[in-house]
């Protein structure tokens, strides 16, 4: 489903991503984890052509993401940093507005996402009034209803309560079930562990492998591999990114 | 596109921006029309020697001053309601969202300015019929041929107007900033009015519409008022171009 070839990037200043390559393929769940400025959200802004590589290639639903129809972005849904909902509309408006930019009809999808993430209390409430948890759980409504093959989420469970952040993993584990390919950052390492197939390791700009989450202190297996990721770095003098 | 035209429909309809917008240039534009009416008829000297050819008290006074208000104060309205259409997707961080869709950005940046052009359309046709009611409220009696006519350019230039603020979308796009974007919308009513001061008359794209309205069309020719809507057709394809190549990289 995505596929990254040897993917870099540098920013003006020195930051970025250097030659990152891995997959994510139909019906799993990969997570991505790594500290503050790892690269996480610089990996999934390439993923969904919000920056474009400077060497190596970004390929979707089996093609160069610079060759794709537009047509084909109606399979994708993301949430990256801020919803894409707006202060002076209700949570239905946003909702449809949302379904609409996707190519989805309103009519079929709106309520039955209002009922799923269980908004319809506050279904004609205007998004700048709701609470920072209300506001993420709108922000995955709009970006999951329409039913998309292939879904990024970035730190989803963020500001979410523990009802929701049960509601995001069903749905998640629900449509990887049903064949979607999902790539999730997160902090939270147990929520993670609980949801994800693979875990991918990110640490200042590069992949540094997978997590075996299956142990018991997973947090503490996270630390010593970033540790020796820098200090492996340090022994053959690389600056970090 | 129509989605995307519907969509934005929906956000500048429903956004306080909007409504004060155009209440600020339909009503704010009348009540200063009103304003400056009864000065004149209590006799204030000072401004009836700065209102020139709007000093008189008929309808030909009436519109040399909606002519006036109109391309200064309404060109400020006009930018900066389309300083917000564009650039508050950049200051609402919401300008993620528009990326990954089956709509491209091009498509989205057209829809903007589509949506503006005909909600400016609206405005200046509300603000001409609202300077016609003001008239016949003031008692100037009924419109001759060429005070209809004189109404008829009056609101076209509110449309030509609104099209001279058609660089604000792409400086915008290029800053990221509403606020950058508010004070291009600033500098762009600075230039016309220097402009004008300056005599550069008709092939000064910013001024042209105002001078045409005030010479009675006399004083800018077809070509030049077109002119006007090239550099605005011109920045509406930049901003669309500036879209479709946009990278979040900072």
């Amino acid at each position: 489903m995505l596929a990254f070839d040897d993917v870099s990037l540098r920013f003006r200043g020195g930051a970025g991503v250097e030659r990152l390559a891995f997959r994510v393929d139909p019906g799993e769940v990969v997570a991505l984890i790594g500290l503050n400025g790892a690269g996480k959200t610089t990996l999934m802004r390439l993923a969904l052509g919000m920056l474009r590589p400077r060497e190596g290639t970004v390929r979707l639903f089996g093609g160069p993401l610079t060759t794709m129809p537009p047509a084909s972005w109606a399979r994708v849904g993301a949430l990256i940093e801020v919803p894409l909902a707006y202060p002076e509309l209700t949570v239905r408006e946003n909702l449809r507005i949302a379904s609409l930019l996707r190519g989805a009809d309103p009519r079929t999808v709106v309520q039955g996402s209002l009922e799923a993430w269980r908004l319809e209390p506050l279904a004609e409430r205007r998004f700048r009034r709701l609470s920072l948890g209300n506001r993420q759980r709108t922000g995955l409504a709009a970006a999951l209803q329409h039913d998309p093959a292939f879904i990024v989420l970035d730190e989803p469970s963020n500001a979410l309560d523990p009802a929701s952040v049960i509601l995001l993993r069903d749905q998640l584990t629900r449509r990887a079930r049903d064949g979607a390919a999902v790539l999730v950052s997160s902090h939270h390492l147990d929520e993670v562990a609980r949801i994800a197939d693979r875990v991918l390791l990110m640490n200042a700009g590069r992949l540094i492998g997978e997590l075996d989450t299956s142990g018991t202190d997973v947090e503490r297996a996270f630390f010593e591999r970033i540790r020796d990721d820098d200090e492996h770095r340090a022994e053959r003098g690389e600056v970090p990114l | 596109m129509n989605a995307a035209v519907r969509v934005e429909a929906m956000k500048l309809v429903r956004s306080p921006v909007g409504t004060i917008g155009t209440l600020a240039l339909v009503l704010g534009t009348l009540a200063l029309l009103g304003g400056i009416t009864a000065a004149l008829a209590a006799g204030n000297r000072e401004l009836t020697a700065k209102a020139g050819v709007a000093a008189t008290l008929d309808w030909a006074g009436l519109l040399a001053s909606a002519a006036q208000v109109t391309a200064a104060g309404g060109l400020l309205g006009f930018g900066v309601v389309l300083a917000w259409i564009v650039g508050r997707e950049f200051t609402d961080g919401t300008i993620t969202g528009l990326f990954a869709l089956p709509v491209s950005r091009s498509r989205i940046a057209l829809a903007k300015l589509t949506v503006y052009a005909a909600w400016a359309v609206a405005v200046s046709v509300t603000l001409a019929l609202g300077i016609l009611l003001l008239g016949l409220l003031i008692g100037y009696g009924p419109p001759l041929p060429e005070v209809w006519a004189a109404l008829g350019r009056q609101a076209v230039l509110g449309m030509l107007t609104a099209a001279v603020a058609a660089p604000v979308a792409w400086i915008a796009t290029l800053t990221r900033s509403l606020l950058a974007a508010v004070g291009a919308a600033i500098a762009l009513v600075v230039i016309a009015q220097v402009g004008v001061l300056a005599g550069a008359g008709g092939w000064m794209p910013l001024a042209a519409p105002a001078l045409w309205v005030i010479s009675d069309g006399a004083a800018v020719t077809p070509l030049q008022l077109a002119l006007t809507l090239a550099l605005a057709a011109a920045f509406a394809a930049l901003t669309c171009a500036s879209w479709a190549r946009l990278q979040l990289n900072r």
